[in-house]
């Protein structure tokens, strides 16, 4: 059998420079290598393996015991002292269990707490309050970020990836410091409070800054990207014959986006809202920066109760009730997130 | 392939960028203005670096940025290596017991209002200290440990999606040629996904950078981060030479982005070339 | 095509002494509920290439990863070499795998991909660059050493995944679909030079493929997969001319298939009624099947001859009517209606240039011999 093969050497062949990171790799993979074949490590291996620790247990145990410690034990901890009481301390509260003799052990379950929350208008106030600006900020956020995250989709290649750069980028400078230029944009005599006025939309000059209105745009702002993201990646995902396929059979662009694009998309909407609400719910910067004395927000409120007053079993319980609140759109997160993340086998 | 895309959609764009860049370029602009004050532009003495000085002299700024420069360091190391672990599990192992929480602690902490992490970290701290006694106090250990916790999440979700689309035959490839477990993470695996590590790195770096309401409930009384002092100098209202710290942030992650931005075009063009010149040789025979 | 395969002459699986090479024991594998390989035995002997043939989802590519060792058998036994491989993990079997997606690794050259296997085993560098060195020119692909995969076009990106798996000499290759990246052309061409390959180097091979085509070029024999199970194993003349089953007549090959029932049951020959045919059928060998058993008779359609006369035939022969004809250049195929309604696929070598063949509508005379019936009773 003879069989011409062509040989393209034209030019010189295309030697590939080779990454510095990559050297160092091998350099470290050879030493790696060396030491994993070494006769110790391997009995130590196998002895390792008896007891039942092969790598994957150990790949797993590693950051699953991290989180168990410092995420979700803390967790229990704030349980606990919501039901314990204030003392002047440190810390600040009084344990919950108590050995009253040698043998009888006292277990104070204190609910004076949440009774507290419920009595004082203020906790009721500043939670159902927190609730309604995340959800008018989500839904301002998706009304900006779907026509955003739908024409990005819908750029050429090229674009698409500078525009979506272009949405992630104030994300990587600081939050604290966009929200702070608010401030300044929305104060008194500020650009846009003239613009404002221009328009007629306002009378004279006043400060926006102390409103509600402050506050939305700042949620609004600091937490589009969030909104865009998952947004994007449905849509991208849609496949296009589908539209074109509804216009072929005569459905118009309106008619198609509301009973094709709409609902194939429902996972990225559903993650992009509860990535804005839940955290916006607990937002603490933005309303103590831009917000107003009426403009109560219950992560503000938790803020205050723990670092002025040093209540902290009231802190712990409004951060309890504000837990359980957040759960059911916590487990609608990830539901949306599992779904979009593609099969687990 | 150019869609059609309507004046809406367009319109929309421009207002939703627009909206995303006019408070940055205006924290730019205003770096460079004379006057203490935010809305008056001082055209006479304008546009002056005056601020960028008191910046450079402000040993406090300073010391602050190098104690959150080094925590985010830290933190983005530790976070890429728990978060890798954690990906790699939830990404290769199949349906192991326990499989449902661990993705569970994994995503939770990304969407957690951070008042209720700083709070349980806080309190998480305070009983071991009494308990087992450490960490002894608050202060840079416990910053990082609370950092890591909460940035790791975001470091397995990319690991995570990285691996589930990286052909798992290769894995296998290496492991048929001989290699064992380990070996084949470290040589195939890590390799091929260093992008996606150093993505995680980095974003595990500006999480922690950023960070103030955590930072706030759990550092103690002799670290006082980047953050936690502009918020401090902000809550006393506008301050220009914040405006100038802003710009230089700015500038610092904007040259990052445009250097990266750059180096992975002329990568991807040399892909495209390497890539046409192999169809060349196909052409004509096997 | 497969007659040109030398070992053919030798087939070590008609001789009852043959000591099997790979040796799969009652092998079952299950994911969840569903089962995906259930109750496989097969053996395969040194130097065969053997084919596992099926649709996608029929089991052939976990039975592979059971032998690579990607899998563990739920139930059962594999062994290769006399040795039992079924706890042995991937990366201890003296067994190599050419994956279907080539799974080249990324970022390392062609050499480094090729002498990557010779490298876990610790084999000195001067003798790695070596038989690195050989089997790149077996494949011919030498003046690529120094080449990144996404440099390589489809067909050399196949040889280096071939070469890979062939450096470290395994006992056994496994090759995942091994040409169906490629497109037709190259495909057909590769195939021999594959052959040729695993003549040189009397590798033992098991294939897995879904294109019969594919099998019948490859292989020494076939098993055919549906459903995990293996239906019959043979040589591709064997499982073409003689398929034991309707499942097996009809996935390989077009058939024409008639429900009857058996008349006359003698040792050396039987008569099948049918009423699809509108008559008997008289095949020339003997049927082992139940008296008034439902059996199916199994007729290619190139057996079929077509023609306007009555042949001068007595057994075979039915009247029909011209319903389609496609005509394809090298041959002609017809659907012909009988009389009970059941259409017949006939296929004629177009070996004149004539322009006065059957056309629709036309009454004509079907015959074949009574050696082209095969009677399948499932």
């Amino acid at each position: 059998m003879v069989i011409v093969e062509p040989v393209c050497q034209r030019g010189r062949d295309p030697v590939v420079s080779r990454p510095a990171y990559l050297t160092l790799g091998e350099q470290f993979t050879a030493a790696l290598s060396a030491l994993l074949g070494w006769g110790p490590v391997r009995a130590a291996q196998s002895r390792l393996k008896e007891w039942g620790l092969t790598g994957r247990v150990a790949v797993t145990a590693v950051p699953y015991l991290w989180l168990l410690v410092f995420f979700l034990a803390p967790f229990l901890i704030v349980l606990k002292i919501s039901f314990s009481s204030v003392e002047i301390a440190m810390p600040p509260f009084a344990p919950l269990v108590q050995w009253a003799s040698d043998k009888v052990m006292l277990v104070r379950l204190n609910l004076g707490n949440f009774m507290f929350l419920w009595e004082d208008s203020l906790y009721l106030s500043a939670l159902l309050n927190s609730l309604k600006m995340a959800a008018v900020s989500t839904m301002l956020a998706l009304l900006i970020g779907y026509p955003m995250a739908y024409g990005i989709a819908r750029s050429e290649r090229h674009w698409r990836n500078i525009l979506l750069m272009l949405v992630m980028l104030p994300f990587w400078t600081s939050f604290l410091l966009r929200v702070y230029a608010w401030i300044g944009l929305l104060g008194r005599n500020s650009p846009v409070n003239q613009l404002l006025v221009w328009l007629g939309l306002i009378d004279e000059p006043g400060s926006l800054l102390q409103t509600d209105w402050a506050v939305y745009i700042g949620i609004v702002y600091s937490y589009l990207p969030f909104m865009v993201l998952p947004l994007y990646t449905a849509i991208e995902k849609l496949d296009m014959t589908l539209l074109e396929a509804a216009s072929d059979l005569g459905c118009r662009p309106t008619r198609a986006f509301l009973s094709i694009t709409l609902p194939l998309t429902r996972e990225g909407i559903v993650a992009g809202c509860m990535l804005v609400f839940i955290p916006a719910t607990g937002e603490f910067v933005i309303p103590s920066l831009l917000g107003g004395p009426d403009s109560l927000m219950i992560g503000r409120v938790l803020w205050e109760e723990f670092f002025n007053n040093r209540d902290w079993p009231v802190a712990s319980a409004v951060a309890i009730v504000l837990l359980l609140l957040l759960v059911g759109p916590i487990m609608l997160f990830q539901r949306a997130q599992q779904a979009a993340g593609g099969v687990h086998r | 392939m150019n869609q059609r895309r309507s004046f809406f959609v367009l319109t929309a764009m421009a207002f939703g960028f627009a909206f995303l860049y006019i408070p940055i370029l205006s924290m730019v602009v205003y770096s460079f203005n004379y006057s203490k004050l935010v809305t008056v532009w001082d055209t006479a003495n304008s546009p002056t670096l005056k601020w960028y000085t008191a910046l450079l002299a402000d040993e406090q700024v300073l010391n602050a940025a190098k104690l959150s420069l080094r925590i985010a360091a830290i933190n983005a190391t530790g976070a890429v290596i728990l978060g890798t672990l954690a990906g790699l599990a939830l990404a290769r192992f199949g349906r192991f017991k326990g499989r449902t929480l661990l993705t569970g602690l994994t995503t939770a902490p990304m969407v957690m209002p951070e008042v209720i992490t700083g709070l349980a970290m806080l309190l998480l701290f305070v009983a071991m200290q009494t308990l087992v006694g450490w960490p002894a106090g608050r202060g840079v250990t416990t910053i990082t440990i609370a950092h890591i916790t909460f940035s790791m999440a975001y470091v397995t979700v990319v690991i995570q999606s990285r691996l589930l689309t990286l052909d798992e035959s290769l894995e296998e490839a290496a492991m048929d040629l001989g290699a064992r477990p380990a070996k084949v993470f470290f040589v195939i695996t890590l390799p091929i996904i260093f992008p996606a590590i150093l993505s995680g790195w980095l974003l595990a770096f500006t999480l922690s950078w950023d960070d103030l309401v955590i930072t706030s409930f759990v550092s103690g009384p002799g670290s006082t981060t980047l953050p936690q002092l502009i918020f401090s100098k902000v809550r006393l209202g506008v301050n220009p030479s914040i405006n100038a710290l802003a710009t230089v942030m700015v500038a610092v992650v904007a040259s990052l982005v445009v250097v990266a931005g750059v180096w992975m075009q002329r990568q991807e063009r040399r892909r495209q070339r390497d890539v046409q010149m192999a169809l060349a040789t196909n052409q004509g025979g096997a | 095509m497969s007659a040109l395969r030398p070992q053919e002459k030798l087939k070590p699986w008609t001789d009852p002494a043959a000591v099997p090479y790979v040796r799969i024991e009652r092998v079952t594998k299950r994911f969840g509920d569903f089962v995906a390989v259930n109750q496989v035995s097969l053996d395969i002997y040194k130097g065969e290439a053997f084919c596992l043939l099926g649709p996608s989802g029929c089991g052939k590519t976990t039975l592979l990863r059971m032998l690579a060792g990607f899998e563990q058998p739920t139930e059962g036994r594999l062994f290769i070499d006399g040795q039992d491989m079924t706890a042995i993990p991937p990366y201890e079997r003296p067994v190599n795998m050419m994956f279907q997606s080539y799974a080249l690794f990324p970022h390392m050259t062609v050499v480094e991909n090729v002498g990557f296997g010779l490298r876990q085993d610790g084999i000195p560098k001067a003798e790695r660059e070596a038989r690195v060195a050989e089997i790149l020119q077996l494949v011919r692909l030498t003046g690529f050493d120094q080449r990144k995969p996404h440099q390589l076009s489809g067909g050399q990106r196949q040889r280096v995944a071939l070469a890979r798996s062939l450096v470290k000499r395994p006992k056994l290759l496994l090759l995942d679909e091994p040409l169906g990246a490629l497109d037709k052309k190259l495909r057909e061409h590769t195939q021999f030079e594959l052959i040729n390959i695993q003549e040189t180097l009397g590798v033992t091979f098991v294939i897995v493929t879904h294109d019969q085509e594919e099998a019948m070029t490859l292989a020494s024999r076939i098993g055919v997969m549906n459903q995990g199970e293996i239906l019959q194993t043979g040589t591709p003349t064997d499982i073409y001319e003689y398929p034991t089953s309707k499942y097996v007549a009809d996935f390989i090959g077009s058939v024409n298939m008639f429900e009857g029932r058996l008349v006359e049951d003698e040792p050396a020959h039987v008569r099948i009624e049918s009423a699809e045919l509108g008559g008997t059928v008289y095949v020339d060998h003997g049927v082992s099947s139940a008296p008034d058993a439902t059996v199916w008779v199994a007729v290619r359609p190139e057996k079929v001859r077509i023609d306007r006369e009555r042949p001068d035939q007595l057994d075979n022969v039915f009247a029909g009517t011209v319903k389609e004809i496609a005509y394809l250049g090298d041959v002609s195929r017809y659907l012909v209606a009988l009389d009970s309604g059941k259409l017949v696929r006939v296929t004629q070598p177009n070996t004149d240039r004539r322009d006065d063949r059957v056309t629709w509508e036309e009454r004509v005379w079907l015959s074949w011999s009574p050696s082209a019936n095969v009677v399948v009773t499932q």
